[in-house]
C-alpha cells in the first residue's frame, strides 16, 4: 500500500502524462492518417465526409507512457500485467484495422490478451487472487478463476468494440463506466491497480475530445479493444468483477440483444439486415425488418428518429444510471464488508 | 417508454445479477462444507462449484432472454 502523498503524487503524474500525450500527439495522426488516405466515410451525416482511423496507436501510445513510469515508480506486477494485456488487445485490434478478418478473429485473437494477467501472476504473483469479489462476499475458487479470466477479457474487449457505432459513444461510455470502476478498486483492490486505472481514465478524457460528436478520428478496432481489454483487465486486478459488469450494463445490454438476434458470432458489417435506417433528415430510424438485429442503437430510436448526437447523448444518460447502479452495488459491498 | 423503459430493462438485469451473486455467495461458496463436510478434495469441489455456477449463469441469461422478449414485444412489436 502506498501512503497518501505518494498515491496523489503517482496518480497526479500517470493521469498527467496519458491525458497530455494523446492530447498532443493526436492532431498529427489525424493529419497523417489523412496524408496517407487511411479514412473511412462518417455513414450518419450529410456528404459522408471522410474521416482518420485508427486512433489506437495514439491512445495506446499515452497509456503505455502513463503505465510504463508507473512501473518504474512501483515494480508492481499488476501494473505490468494490465500493460501487457492491453497491448496485445491493441496489437489484435491494429490487425484488425488493416485487414478484413472474419467474425471469430476478435474475440478468439483476445484469448492472448488474457495471458499476462495469468502467466505473471503464475510467475510473480500479485496480479489478481483466488477470489471473486461478488459484492455480498468473496468466492474462494483458486482452480476456476484462471478460465474465467479467458472469458472476461474476450468479452470485455468486445462489449466496447460493439458500442462503438455513433460519433464519441465509445469514449464517452468508457469515461462514465471508469469512474464507478476507479472508486471500487480504491476501496476493494490495491492503490497500485488504482493508479493504473487512471490512464484509462485519463486517456479517454483526452480522446473524447477528438472523438466526440462530430468525429474527427475514429478509434478503430486497435482503439476500442484496447479500451475494452484494459477496463476488464483493470476489474480482475482490483478485485471489481460484478462492480465493472454493472457499470458496463448498456454494452453488455448491446451485445447480448445483437447475440440473442443473430445467435452466432458475426461482424456487424456481415449482417445484412441494419437494425436503423438514416432518414433522409440524416436522423437514424429503428428498422421494421423482422430480419435486423436488436441493438441498443435500435431500441433508442424506436419511439421517435432521432440524431446522432441526441442518440449519443441517450447512451451516456443510460451509462450514468448504471454507473449509479455500480455505486449502489459499491456501497452495498461497503456496508456487508462493515458488518 | 423512452429511456426509462430501458432503465428499467437495466434495473432488472442489475437485480438479476446481484440475485445470482448472493446465491453463489450464500450457497455455492461454502459448498465444501454444506455438500462434503470438508471430507472432498479442492479439484471435485471445484468441479461441483463450477457446475452449480455454469448452470447459474445459464437461468441468468436464460431469464434476460425472457426479459429481452417481453421489452422487444413492447417497443418494437417483435
Amino acid at each position: 500500500m502506498l501512503d497518501v502523498a505518494n498515491l496523489l503524487i503517482y496518480g497526479a503524474a500517470v493521469s498527467a502524462i496519458s491525458f497530455f500525450a494523446i492530447l498532443l500527439l493526436m492532431p498529427a495522426a489525424i493529419r497523417s492518417l489523412a496524408a496517407k488516405g487511411r479514412v473511412v466515410p462518417d455513414a450518419h451525416k450529410r456528404d459522408k465526409p471522410m474521416i482518420p482511423r485508427p486512433a489506437g496507436p495514439v491512445i495506446m501510445a499515452g497509456i503505455a507512457a502513463g503505465e510504463i513510469v508507473l512501473y518504474l515508480l512501483t515494480l508492481n506486477t499488476a501494473v505490468l500485467a494490465v500493460l501487457l494485456s492491453t497491448a496485445i488487445a491493441f496489437a489484435v485490434g491494429y490487425v484488425d484495422d488493416s485487414r478484413v478478418m472474419p467474425g471469430w478473429f476478435k474475440p478468439v485473437a483476445l484469448l492472448a490478451a488474457a495471458v499476462p494477467l495469468v502467466a505473471l501472476d503464475l510467475y510473480a504473483g500479485g496480479v489478481h487472487g483466488d477470489s471473486l469479489n461478488l459484492v455480498f462476499g468473496s468466492a474462494f475458487i483458486p482452480l476456476l478463476y484462471i478460465p474465467l479470466i479467458f472469458v472476461i477479457i474476450p468479452i470485455a474487449g468486445n462489449t466496447i468494440n460493439s458500442i462503438d457505432v455513433l460519433n464519441g459513444v465509445a469514449s464517452g461510455f468508457i469515461i462514465i463506466a471508469t469512474i464507478p470502476l476507479l472508486t471500487s478498486i480504491l476501496i476493494f483492490g490495491s492503490h497500485e491497480v488504482f493508479l493504473a486505472a487512471l490512464p484509462l481514465l485519463f486517456a479517454a478524457v483526452a480522446f473524447y475530445k477528438y472523438h466526440k460528436f462530430p468525429s474527427r478520428i475514429f478509434p478503430g478496432d486497435s482503439g476500442t479493444l484496447l479500451l475494452g481489454v484494459m477496463y476488464g483487465a483493470l476489474a480482475i486486478a482490483g478485485s471489481s468483477e460484478i462492480i465493472g459488469v454493472i457499470a458496463l450494463l448498456p454494452a453488455v445490454m448491446n451485445s447480448f440483444l445483437f447475440l440473442a438476434s443473430v445467435k452466432r458470432i458475426v461482424e456487424h458489417r456481415q449482417v445484412k439486415a441494419r437494425p436503423t435506417i438514416l432518414m433522409d433528415d440524416f436522423k437514424l430510424a429503428a428498422s421494421t425488418d423482422k430480419a435486423a438485429p436488436a441493438t441498443l442503437l435500435r431500441l433508442i430510436v424506436a419511439e421517435e428518429p432521432l440524431g446522432e448526437k441526441e442518440v449519443g447523448y441517450k447512451i451516456f444518460k443510460l451509462a450514468a444510471f448504471t454507473a449509479l447502479l455500480a455505486f449502489a452495488s459499491i456501497a452495498i459491498q461497503y456496508f456487508i464488508m462493515r458488518l | 417508454m423512452g429511456l426509462g423503459g430501458l432503465a428499467i430493462f437495466m434495473a432488472g438485469m442489475w437485480a438479476m445479477i446481484l440475485a445470482v451473486a448472493a446465491f453463489l455467495v450464500i450457497f455455492v461458496a461454502p459448498i465444501d462444507v454444506i455438500m462434503f463436510d470438508r471430507q472432498a478434495g479442492q479439484l471435485a469441489v471445484s468441479a461441483v462449484q463450477a457446475a452449480i455456477a455454469i448452470i447459474a449463469v445459464i437461468a441468468l441469461v436464460f431469464g434476460l432472454s425472457k426479459m429481452k422478449r417481453i421489452y422487444m414485444q413492447r417497443k418494437l412489436g417483435q
